[in-house]
């Protein structure tokens, strides 16, 4: 919104209130050609007609007082010329005073009379401006003729093929394009250079024929000059490249770029198909990569810790759907609810805002909503089409008898499981896998592997509990033992009376211990027996409404509570039990 | 200076020595001062020769096309493969194209030439030596020439420049070269369509490759030749060009209807030439090419069939025709045709037939994408796609409807790998003056200068010196 609006619905001034003034002042300023009477009459406003007049202005004075400089057309001579031809060029006249010119031409004749001391032409002698441009490439001096006799004798070149060559390597300055077209040697050195070079030599040279005898001969040229260890770097390099020419590596080359130019349309095509077909498995190789390491990340991501309940309220939820949409606005990221899959799975969905600790119920609602939708639309399907029980398995379709608010992982539920009321008896589970070699997390906690999981634990369970018990009542016989060795060397020692005497606890201890065993035993496997029917048939329906707060992070710390608590006994009064418990440790 | 350093790009680098520049072709000559951006004097190479009085006398210019004189022949000193063939009148035409309009004719002898009163014993008679001055005594003079001209003809024209015209300073310069400038390149494979002749021209660091100039008698003559073929066979009724001087009135007729015109009619002794009713015609003729004649743009020849199926000749065929009224009132719509007609520049098999014409039939090897890669073969491979992505189009004739699509498809077809750019000036004068564009650039470079053959050296070392400088 701009100033200017909030000005207008405050009844503020606006902004530019002053500039009226400013413009009333510049009205006032009296234009030329009026008297001041005059426009004392005219008022405010100005009159519709132009009075004043516009005039010619002229140059401005400044320029009136400068001089004008003449141009002359003065002669010059290039010193890259060898013959000192004189051409005529215009140029701006140096106003300086120099004696006058010994020659005028005509056309200046009328000129003279004022200026004519101080007209003198450029001098000749002033170097020419693109005189400086007339460069030659640098090439090695001319071998003499002992240098050649005895260095660079050549079988297929002879001496006046080679002095021609390299003529002509000079007047072209190793433009080796040029040199190739215009080599036209005759052997008998009439060189009567035809313009229709399209007549074939007798020996028809090629450009690497050429290039290879040149460098050949400049290079040993450069090294008469300077033999190699004395040379510059430079030079050394020059020298480097031009011994290690190779003639057929770059005929061989040619070939093959002939061979590129010259491909049919149908190759241009498939090379282009190729290419982009390249750039596609390169470009998707990127995108798996990424894809990949970015599970990765979510795998090793470490369960959270927060707290679920008060997102299992709708009122919760819908303020939940409110933050997460501010947030979302703020921070102007993709939207959480649009993402790119037509049905997100959960699994992948929930890790993305992991990152940050706030955020992360943030998939419950719209998962649930989701899973609402998704239910929605299959119950719109059911009459057209029911699944069999195979196909349900297939399709991962489940029945709920009843579903608690919230969304919980299958894994976290599994997980729960692997934690006992006490540190020693989670430490004893924990153990027990281990000697299983089964990893305290799943790695795919599909349905079924949960489902034995929750068998295997407590089997697990049920086995500790029985070796406990074992554990304890062995402890008890060997104390009985002891006590009845100890009765018995009593009763040998005060043989006779005081052997019923003794208290009567211990048997009554050991009935007790007995009891104990028997109703921790007994609950526990009619637990096992009770939990298990429910789930093989409904999916884990009951564990699932038993661990109701055990959500998407349930706090694992918290979970031994409820675990042997026993599934079947779990109440409102204990899950907000629970949930103060927690509560109190986010506090903390 | 260091080779290695170039030269500052913002440096100017022009230094005007009010030189002359002289592009002399086979139906125009081109002249004007260096520096201009067209020439100012663009005068017919033919010339008109007739008797009057008993003395041959000879017309220059546009003043050939004006008076139908009696027994007036016209001729050209240029022959059909753009080399002068008659040096004399090739002088004398050239020399006319610059004094008409650039230097002014010599000032006649100030005591002959009527507007002095001077009694006769006071006559001076030393005043002859200085009559003696050459036309071109002040300007140094740049002049092109095709790039297959031979040595004695380059040799013949430093010649005149010196010793006829008295030029101090010379060049002679390959014209596809110079075009090549005009785009601003200095390697570049010049596509040149003039009136005699197509030529191909690979420029490689401002110097012809002479192995791969390439020219074929393909030119606007040529075309000029197959719309006459197409005219004798014209389909309502066989079309005869009569020029505008044979035409004394005429009436508007409906298309297609027999012409109603009342023609002049010249008693035998006092009817000019038949030579000179041709270049007549011609102009007619250029005028139907640049009103009607049009290039299939292609992809693809005119007779191969498109990619929907069509033939490329029906899909041509349902395009809105073009109209043409002929001198003498005749005047028809003209459909499909006038694509035919120059369809054999590309495709030879496409060329009307006609026993009459002073063509003969072109070979496949004369069409211009055979030209270019007869041309491209001739080069090094390593300079062959940039000269490809260098393409420059000149001459009046490639100024033909859609000539330089065709031509681009062409090129694509014929060399799909590399990358193929043509560059063609939208300008008309640009495409038309293309190779005297550039030695205008050329001729007013500060570094050319260098370059000019003077006329001491010319007198040092012979008329030979030409090969040797102007390489």
């Amino acid at each position: 919104m701009a100033a200017a609006d909030v000005r207008d619905m405050l009844d503020l001034p606006a902004e530019g209130q002053p500039r009226p003034h400013k413009k009333q002042k510049v009205v006032e300023k009296r234009p030329e050609g009026i008297t001041r009477e005059l426009f004392a009459l005219l008022g405010e406003r100005a009159p519709p007609i132009a009075i004043n007049e516009n005039k010619y202005k002229g140059r401005p004075k400044l320029m009136n007082k400068l001089r004008v400089r003449p141009w002359r057309m003065s002669p010059f001579t290039n010193n890259a010329r060898s013959d000192g031809l004189v051409l005529k060029h215009w140029q701006r006249k140096h106003e300086s005073t120099r004696p006058p010119a010994p020659e005028r031409s005509q056309m200046e004749v009328d000129e003279n009379k004022e200026e004519g001391k101080e007209e003198a032409p450029k001098p000749l002698e002033q170097e020419y401006t693109f005189a400086k441009y007339n460069i030659k490439a640098r090439v090695p001096r001319r071998y003499t003729d002992e240098e050649y006799n005895r260095h660079l004798r050549s079988d297929d070149w002879t001496r006046e093929e080679t002095d021609y060559l390299v003529d002509l390597v000079t007047e072209y300055d190793l433009r080796w394009v040029v040199i190739a077209d215009r080599y036209d040697y005759q052997p008998r050195m009439e060189t009567e250079p035809d313009a229709n070079a399209l007549v074939p030599a007798k020996q028809y040279r090629t450009m690497e024929q050429m290039k290879a005898r040149y460098y050949y001969v400049a290079a040993t040229i450069l090294a008469f000059e300077h033999p190699p260890s004395e040379m510059s770097e430079a030079e050394f390099e020059l020298h480097e490249k031009m011994l290690k020419f190779d003639a057929d590596r770059e005929r061989d080359r040619k070939e093959l770029a002939a061979l590129q130019l010259n491909r049919t349309a149908d190759e241009v095509r498939e090379e282009a198909m190729l290419l982009e077909e390249l750039k596609r498995i390169t470009s998707n190789e990127q995108n798996f990569i990424s894809e990949r390491r970015e599970l990765y990340s979510r795998l090793e991501v470490p369960i959270s810790v927060g707290n679920t309940a008060m997102y299992q309220s709708s009122q919760g939820l819908s303020q939940l759907l409110q933050t997460l949409l501010q947030a979302d606005k703020t921070k102007k990221r993709r939207s959480i609810l649009g993402g790119e899959g037509a049905a997100p799975s959960p699994a992948g969905q929930t890790p993305t805002q992991a990152g940050a600790p706030g955020d992360t119920p943030g998939a419950a609602p719209s998962i649930s909503h989701k899973k609402g939708a998704a239910a929605a639309a299959r119950e719109a399907q059911q009459p057209v089409r029911t699944l069999s029980p195979a196909e349900e398995a297939r399709y991962g379709v489940q029945h709920h008898e009843r579903l608690t608010a919230g969304v919980q992982f299958r894994s976290d539920r599994a997980q729960k499981l692997t934690q006992a009321k006490s540190n020693v008896q989670t430490q004893k589970l924990a153990h027990a896998l281990a000697e299983l070699e089964i990893p305290v997390r799943l790695f795919m906690p599909t349905e079924r592997v949960c489902k034995d999981f929750e068998k295997l634990i407590q089997s697990v369970n049920l086995l500790l509990d029985t070796r406990k018990v074992a554990e304890k009542v062995e402890n008890e016989i060997r104390v009985l033992e002891s006590a009845k060795t100890e009765r018995e060397r009593k009763s040998k020692e005060a043989t006779a009376p005081g052997s019923s005497a003794p208290n009567p606890g211990h048997p009554e201890v050991k009935m007790e211990a007995e009891d104990g065993a028997a109703g921790v035993l007994a609950p526990s496997t009619g637990d096992a027996a009770a939990s298990a029917p429910p789930n093989s048939s409904q999916g884990g329906n009951a564990a699932d409404q038993a661990q109701g707060d055990g959500s998407v992070d349930a706090p694992t710390e918290e979970t031994p509570a409820k675990e042997v608590e026993g599934n079947h006994k779990r109440s409102a009064s204990v899950l907000s039990g629970v949930s103060d418990k927690s509560s109190k440790r986010q506090r903390r | 200076m260091n080779p290695s350093n170039p030269p500052q790009a913002a440096e100017y680098g022009g230094d005007e020595v009010s030189a002359i520049v002289l592009d002399p072709g086979y139906s125009t000559t081109r002249a004007g001062f260096a520096g201009e951006d067209a020439p100012k004097s663009l005068v017919p190479t033919y010339y008109g020769k007739y008797n009057a009085d008993g003395q041959e006398k000879l017309i220059f210019g546009d003043d050939v096309f004006v008076t139908p004189r009696p027994a007036l022949s016209v001729h050209n000193p240029v022959g059909k493969d753009g080399i002068v063939e008659d040096w004399d009148m090739a002088e004398k035409v050239w020399e006319y194209s610059f004094t008409s309009r650039l230097t002014g004719a010599k000032p006649g002898n100030p005591f002959q030439n009527g507007l002095n009163d001077i009694s006769n014993d006071e006559l001076p008679t030393e005043m002859e030596v200085e009559s003696d001055e050459k036309p071109l005594a002040d300007s140094p003079l740049l002049m092109t020439e095709p790039g297959w001209n031979p040595a004695k003809a380059r040799e013949k024209t430093i010649e005149i420049a010196m010793e006829k015209w008295g030029t101090p300073a010379f060049y002679l310069a390959r014209s596809g070269v110079l075009a090549a400038f005009a785009s601003g390149k200095a390697s570049a494979l010049v596509v040149d369509i003039g009136a005699s002749n197509i030529s191909i021209t690979p420029v490689h660091d401002g110097m012809i490759l002479k192995r791969g100039v390439q020219h074929s008698p393909l030119g606007g003559d040529y075309i000029s030749s197959q719309i006459r073929a197409l005219f004798k066979s014209n389909s309502p009724q066989p079309i005869t060009i009569t020029p505008h001087y044979l035409i004394s009135s005429k009436t508007a007729v409906e298309a297609g209807q027999a012409p109603q015109a009342k023609y002049k009619t010249f008693p035998a002794e006092k009817a000019p030439d038949a030579s000179y009713r041709s270049l007549l015609e011609e102009r007619t003729l250029s005028e139907f090419k640049e009103c009607v004649v049009q290039v299939w743009p292609g992809p693809n020849k005119l007779s191969a069939t498109g990619p929907t199926g069509v033939s490329n000749e029906e899909t041509a065929r349902t395009w809105p025709g073009r109209p043409f009224e002929f001198p003498d009132g005749y005047n028809q719509v003209f459909g499909v045709d006038r694509f035919r007609v120059v369809e054999s520049l590309f495709d030879v098999k496409a060329a009307i037939p006609d026993p009459d014409s002073p063509f003969p039939a072109p070979t496949s090897s004369q069409t211009i994408p055979e030209l270019i890669k007869g041309a491209l073969s001739g080069v090094d491979v390593d300079i062959r796609p940039h000269l490809l992505a260098n393409v420059v189009v000149t001459g009046a004739s490639s100024l033909l409807y859609g000539f330089t699509d065709r031509l681009n498809h062409e090129l694509m077809q014929l060399f799909p790998g590399p990358r193929v750019r043509i560059s063609a000036p939208g300008n008309t004068a640009e495409r038309r003056f293309g190779s005297w564009i550039g030695g205008s650039i050329l001729a007013s470079l500060g570094t050319f200068h260098q370059m000019w053959i003077s006329k001491k050296e010319y007198e040092e070392h012979g008329p030979n010196i030409v090969e040797k400088r102007c390489k």
